[in-house]
């Protein structure tokens, strides 16, 4: 006979103001199988926790509801509770009288007989629940992060140096990410390639770490602690061995391309390196800028090639790898130019975006650090800066902040007029956001150094006497101006990177509605997915500044390394079950499982005939999600703990 | 005889475009002592390494000079080649032609000779090498976290959930910090208690947890792996093993009626002098105020506490308690403090009524705060007109330079709850909004649908005296409206000071104590903003959370979380090699000043004593703790009597590299 013991949680006011709880105890103490009820202000307190203990062992509970907040919050918290006084936790249930009754309403007429209903649902399904063990599995301490800009880079890093292997995937040639790209980093001007460059380089050197670069991920199985991901190796038609970084290949090359990493301000070969310091320092083969592979064309690289590392029938190449974690740190890209031609991009070269002109400022780049505009290379006395250039939008382009711009246009602004005497730049914003350490006072530098901040959006960008005319308000001095430039340089707005979706979709994780890799919470879980196993770690969650994306990508390794603390894990029992007996193997659940853990297991007389082949589930990979119970023809699979029999209990006790 | 070869990188043409190696190896097979020299196209991959191993058994050499790239890129890849060739990995330098020379010159006319005078400078200084070993130290694979506010708790949970103790050290008789007073947090609104009391229960329940609220780190010893802390325990006056956090002694105080302003109220609620701070406190234990408790100040209570307790832990003869653990990384979370609005006389809070700070306002919208949420004037009635005044005290060269950071959404969610709750008119007075993070600029956009005013501009100043009779009985905000470009005065029943953070004021003793640095307005220094945010100057020591500057709980659990990795990493394994190249004092010479001392960053210096075999002083001299000292010379630069050195950069091999050139 059940002995079930309901505990009412008034959490503060949260509850007890629209649920009637001292009246809900007596309800619940005249249910039949219930034996104790109580309420009390916080059962999530220590000694709300130790009234229910102590009721367990005084009434000899056999199961027990305590009715609070969402089990999102505290299932852990009183499951241990029921499992330190004695019984088996999965004996214990929760009730969510709060987020899905108080919360929602104000009349205690309303919420009090509805949290009787979910009280009583409760406690009909808590009589049939049974005892469950925590399922144990293997772990396979290996983790593999996806992206190799700053954020993985470090996610790799530290997971590396806490003595566990890694594999690091990059689909470019090199890693290094957007931040290789730049040239001086807000606010301590600090080259970026300097500071980068020194943990690329660690990254290849590291014992525990493997590096994929120009490779992608492309299947993944599995469930966390065993992942099975096969990764795709793109043809460099380089062998990566062999190569030795010394350029002969390029100088031979007859065919030059832009440059990607210098936003095509440079070109470079067809067979090329991205940039000096690219790690691995490995040439690659551009095979659709090449003159033709199939059939060859060209053989100038191979013949120059000393060691012989150009290979012309490299095949992509499907590598499969085991994997405990996966950290995701794929970035961003910037929202394209050509979303923005009210900015007059498309009919102007001289306005261009934020990256690019980073490398015009680099002491790398292609102008060796002089600002000049991309139509005749004159050096411009005028830049106007815009930001939230499709940043801030709503109506008609994103309507988040990018976060980054206000930052990186002051430190453009300021760097232009170091470098380009008599050179003024202006700024168009509409507020400036440089919170963080040392930000303000960098736009206060800004500031003193004569930057003009004008505040109001641009309405017009057009071209007069060879001059970029940007028309605009100033909403301080309430008037319409106009500013006559030599170049407009826009700030525009963060995006996640380009296939991110298609990433995110085979990871089964979640993104918000602008396409951001989503957290568990923002507060709380912020550098885990919803899908157990998979880690977040910089711009992939949404616009990052560098210092954040560290941060991140170093907690991100502390969920892995504490993921992989242990040899085994320990999994939830809730998972589905097949009769055998009544299985009819029809493998419908086989369809419609979307972890992939129906198995065909055979069943065969004693001289090894095959009797009936029927279904089997994979408890390592069951997420106990339900689908192959509700598909089963035969009623044959049930989920432990949310049997048919408990759900018709609830549904008749309601 | 030193027998030294010299091995010239081509590094593809990266140097040999600016330098011609075959040229230098030639010029340095003519120096005294260099026995072998050869140049190559990359000695870095596997046939060049091979070639060095190879010549160094051919010719027994006793000195490897590589010149190459910077040694941050390959001096690890040589050293390690060089010890596997047989001899050890110190012999081996590096000299920099490539970053310092070819990269930086056009004109292979100017680049060769000057490749010729660094390497030959590195030939001079490998002549007085010597065979090191690095140095082991041992890991005590345990760590100490100060500061249990959101980030501290985080950290801690991590690390435990890592497999290794954690020591977790607050102040205050319970954690939870500033979040624990919070009422929703920005962008979500989810109620902030119910967020961070799960994360409060598993601290307290984790086994790998060592939880000592009400105590303090006085002292800290040692180097990373090694460090000794002394913790100061706090008389509760309450044994924390024994209470049940009942609340009979509560009940059962002489003051009937709660009298002394309540902190985690703000001062908006009331508590007696024995008290449990805030119904989800943890430890759930109470606790006795020495400043109101009558039995402490004045010993002449009736002691009715004492009696009512049913486990009989209160104990008014308890005294603090000093305790020693070994750790073998530190996490610093101490978190930030408000800025005292009374500093801005303008604003006139403390004197004018209904006039509160946003923390104070927190106590008030919050459901479990003094009001139950209601927001209330101090006479009772619903307030129809709310002022928020952002950036008290930040973005204020008189006061704060820097930007607070969380100010914006938080004056916007108190705008939100405030506009929802009373319906009253809520005008901001602002610089600039600054909603950059996830979902913030939506908050902000769904805030201004509210109805919500914005006047950009910072407010001048309150007055209470009325000009018109709409105002009377009000207070008016006097701002300039820099949009309108006009000067306007709003009258409100109640403002509401959106006060900025500063650092806590015990990071500065703290800062001592660890021997960390802090900036100049007083935050927790990281050894760099981009690529080491969460490491100090001190190894073993991290830092969390807004110690280091303003930060919101998201960023602060982000970067606990990543503190937490790097004490993991360093807990990975049993042994930590640290590079010998670290100060010897030659204790013979040293004549005791100490200036070393003053000079080392790292207090790296200890005073050893010298004594005769009667244990009579004869004279205490300067001795360098292996485990702390990075190598970085000051020490020996200032010693007037030149017996400090440092392995593998002596001053005979600085002469030597000078000499050379």
């Amino acid at each position: 006979m059940a002995r079930i013991g309901v505990f009412i949680c008034h959490c503060g006011e949260n509850i007890a103001r629209s649920v009637d709880c001292p009246g809900l105890v007596d309800e619940a103490a005249s249910w039949p199988g219930v034996v104790h009820s109580v309420d009390y202000k916080y059962l999530c307190s220590d000694p709300g926790q130790n009234l229910i203990k102590d009721a367990i062992r005084e009434h000899n509970l056999t199961g027990i509801v305590v009715a609070a907040c969402s089990p999102k919050m505290h299932e852990a918290t009183f499951r241990r509770a029921a499992s330190d006084a004695g019984i088996n936790p999965y004996l214990c249930e929760c009730a969510n009288i709060r987020e899905q009754c108080s919360w929602v309403h104000e009349e205690k007429e309303i919420a009090s007989p509805k949290a009787t209903d979910v009280v009583r649902m409760t406690v009909e399904k808590t009589k049939y629940n049974h005892p469950l063990e925590p399922i144990r599995v293997p772990l396979t301490r290996r983790a593999l992060v996806v992206g190799g800009g700053i954020a993985g880079i470090q996610a790799a890093l530290d997971i590396a140096d806490g003595g566990h292997e890694v594999i690091l995937v990059e689909r470019e040639p090199s890693i290094g990410g957007h931040m290789s790209q730049l040239s001086e980093t807000f606010p301590t001007l600090d080259c970026s390639q300097c500071i980068l460059t020194p943990k690329m380089v660690e990254v290849v050197q590291h014992p525990n770490i493997t590096l994929y670069a120009y490779s992608e991920v492309e299947a993944i199985s599995g469930t966390v602690g065993d992942f099975k991901v096969t990764i795709k190796k793109k043809p460099r038609y380089v062998d990566a061995d062999l190569c030795t970084a010394c350029d002969d290949c390029a100088q031979a090359c007859p065919v030059s391309v832009p440059n990607p990493f210098e936003m095509g301000l440079k070109v470079c070969k067809a067979i090329d390196i991205p940039f000096p310091q690219a790690v691995p320092a490995i040439y690659t083969l551009d095979a659709d800028a090449c003159l033709g592979l199939f059939p060859l064309a060209c053989v100038r690289c191979r013949e120059a090639c000393e060691p012989g590392a150009i290979n012309y029938d490299m095949k992509p190449e499907n590598i499969t790898e085991h994997v405990g974690a996966v950290v995701i740190a794929t970035g961003f890209d910037l929202y394209a130019m050509s979303n923005l031609g009210e900015y007059g991009y498309d009919k102007y070269v001289d306005v261009v975006d934020g990256l690019f002109f980073e490398r015009l400022l680099s002491a790398s780049g292609p102008t060796a650090g002089v600002v000049q505009r991309p139509s005749d290379h004159k050096i411009p006395n005028e830049v106007v800066f815009i930001q939230c250039a499709g940043s801030r939008e709503p109506e008609r382009h994103k309507p988040y902040c990018s976060k980054i711009c206000c930052m990186y246009t002051a430190k453009q602004a300021m760097l232009y007029q170091h470098k380009t005497p008599g050179g003024q730049a202006y700024v168009f914003y509409m507020d400036v956001r440089s919170g963080g350490r040392d930000y303000e006072e960098f736009y206060n530098k800004a500031l003193d150094e004569g930057v003009i901040y004008i505040r109001g959006k641009v309405s017009r960008v057009y071209e007069e006497d060879g001059k970029i005319i940007v028309q605009g308000s100033d909403t301080i001095a309430g008037k319409q101006l106009e500013v006559k430039a030599d170049m407009v340089v826009l700030a525009s707005a963060m995006e996640p990177s380009r296939d991110t979706d298609k990433l995110v979709s085979m990871f089964k994780l979640n993104t918000t509605q602008d396409g951001w890799v989503k957290e568990v919470h923002p507060k709380l879980r912020p550098v885990e997915s919803i899908t157990q196993g998979f880690y977040i770690a910089g711009a992939c969650q949404g616009p990052k500044d560098i210092p954040e994306s560290v941060a991140q990508g170093s907690a991100a390794a502390s969920k892995t390394l504490g993921l992989f603390s242990d040899d085994e894990l320990e999994r939830d029992p809730s998972i589905a079950k097949v009769n055998e007996l009544t299985c009819i193997g029809c493998f419908s659940c086989e369809m419609v499982c979307p972890f992939s853990a129906i198995e065909r297991n055979e069943i065969r007389d004693r001289d090894g005939n095959l009797i009936r082949t029927v279904a089997f589930v994979n408890e390592s990979l069951c997420q106990g999600c339900g689908p192959c119970a509700a598909i089963c023809p035969s009623k044959s699979i049930e989920i432990e703990s949310i049997t048919e029999e408990q759900v018709y209990a609830q549904i008749m006790a309601y | 005889m030193v027998r030294i070869g010299v091995f010239v990188c081509q590094c593809g043409k990266n140097i040999a475009r600016t330098v011609k190696t075959s040229e230098v190896a030639e010029i340095a097979s003519t120096w005294p002592g260099v026995v072998h020299t050869e140049d190559y196209k990359y000695l870095c991959s596997d046939p060049g390494q091979n070639l060095i191993k190879d010549a160094i058994k051919q010719h027994k050499l006793t000195g490897v000079v590589i010149s190459a790239c910077s040694p941050k890129m390959h001096e690890a890849t040589f050293r390690k080649a060089v010890e596997s060739a047989g001899i050890n990995p110190f012999l081996c330098e590096i000299a920099n032609i490539r970053e310092q020379c070819s990269w930086v010159h056009d004109d292979i006319s100017i680049g060769t000779p000057k490749a010729v005078d660094i390497i030959h400078m590195m030939v001079e200084k490998v002549r007085f090498n010597h065979p090191l070993e690095s140095i082991n130290v041992p890991v005590t694979k345990r760590a100490l976290v100060v500061g249990g506010g959101v980030a501290g708790i985080q950290a801690a949970l991590d690390i435990a959930d890592g497999g290794c103790e954690v020591v977790l050290v607050e102040r205050d008789p319970s954690i939870g910090g500033h979040m624990a007073q919070l009422s929703e947090t920005f962008p979500t609104l989810d109620c902030s208690q119910c967020i961070l009391t799960p994360k409060m229960t598993d601290v307290k329940h984790h086994p790998l947890i060592d939880l000592r609220t009400y105590s303090e780190v006085v002292e800290v010893e040692g180097f990373i792996g090694n460090f000794k802390v002394t913790i100061k325990q706090k008389p509760r006056y309450v044994v924390e093993e024994l209470c049940i956090g009942c609340n009979d002694c509560v009940d059962a105080c002489v003051f009937k009626k709660p009298k002394v302003p309540d902190e985690f109220n703000e001062g908006l609620g009331k508590r007696k002098p024995v008290y449990i701070p805030f119904p989800q406190a943890i430890p759930q234990v109470a606790c006795i105020d020495p400043n109101t408790c009558i039995q402490l100040k004045t010993g002449k209570c009736k002691m009715t506490c004492a009696s009512a307790c049913p486990k009989e832990c209160i104990d008014f003869e308890m005294t603090e308690t000093f305790e020693e653990v070994e750790v073998g990384a530190i996490i610093l979370a101490t978190g930030f403090k408000l800025f005292d609005a009374k500093r801005i006389p303008n604003y006139h809070y403390g004197e004018f009524d209904n006039i509160y700070t946003s923390l104070e306002m927190e106590r008030m919208v919050s459901a479990s705060g003094p009001t139950e949420g209601r927001v209330l004037l101090k006479d009772g009635r619903t307030p129809e007109s709310v002022a928020i005044l952002h950036c008290v005290g930040s973005r204020d060269r008189k006061n704060n330079a820097w930007c607070s950071k969380v100010c914006c959404m938080y004056s916007l969610k108190l705008a939100h709850l405030i506009k929802h709750s009373t319906g009253a008119d809520v005008f901001n007075f602002y610089i600039d909004i600054r909603a950059g993070g996830k979902s913030y600029e939506e908050f902000y956009d769904k805030v201004l649908e509210d109805n919500v005013q914005f006047i950009r501009g910072r407010a001048a100043k309150v007055v209470d005296w009325d000009l018109e009779p709409l105002e009377d009985g009000k207070v008016v905000v006097h701002a300039e409206d820099t949009l309108m470009g006009h000067r306007r005065r709003i009258p409100v029943d109640m403002v509401i000071l959106s006060v900025g953070m500063e650092p806590h004021e015990d990071t500065a003793a703290l800062s001592k104590i660890v021997n960390c640095s802090v900036s100049s307005e007083g935050w927790f220094l990281e050894r760099h903003p981009k690529l080491a945010p969460i490491n100090t100057m001190t190894d073993g020591i991290y830092i969390a959370g807004a110690c280091q500057g303003p930060k919101d709980i998201p960023e602060s659990v982000a970067q606990a979380s990543a503190a937490a990795a790097k004490a993991l990493a360093l807990f990975s394994s049993d042994e930590l090699t640290r590079d010998p190249t670290v100060a010897t004092v030659n204790e013979i010479n040293c004549i005791g000043c100490f200036s070393c001392e003053r000079v080392c960053p790292f207090g790296a210096i200890e005073r050893h004593e010298i004594r005769d075999r009667d244990g009579n002083l004869i004279r205490t001299v300067a001795r360098v703790n292996e485990g702390l000292c990075q190598g970085c010379g000051p020490c020996a630069a200032i010693c007037p009597s030149k017996c400090i050195s440092i392995a593998g950069i002596t001053e005979e091999q600085v002469y030597a590299q000078l000499g050379a050139v």
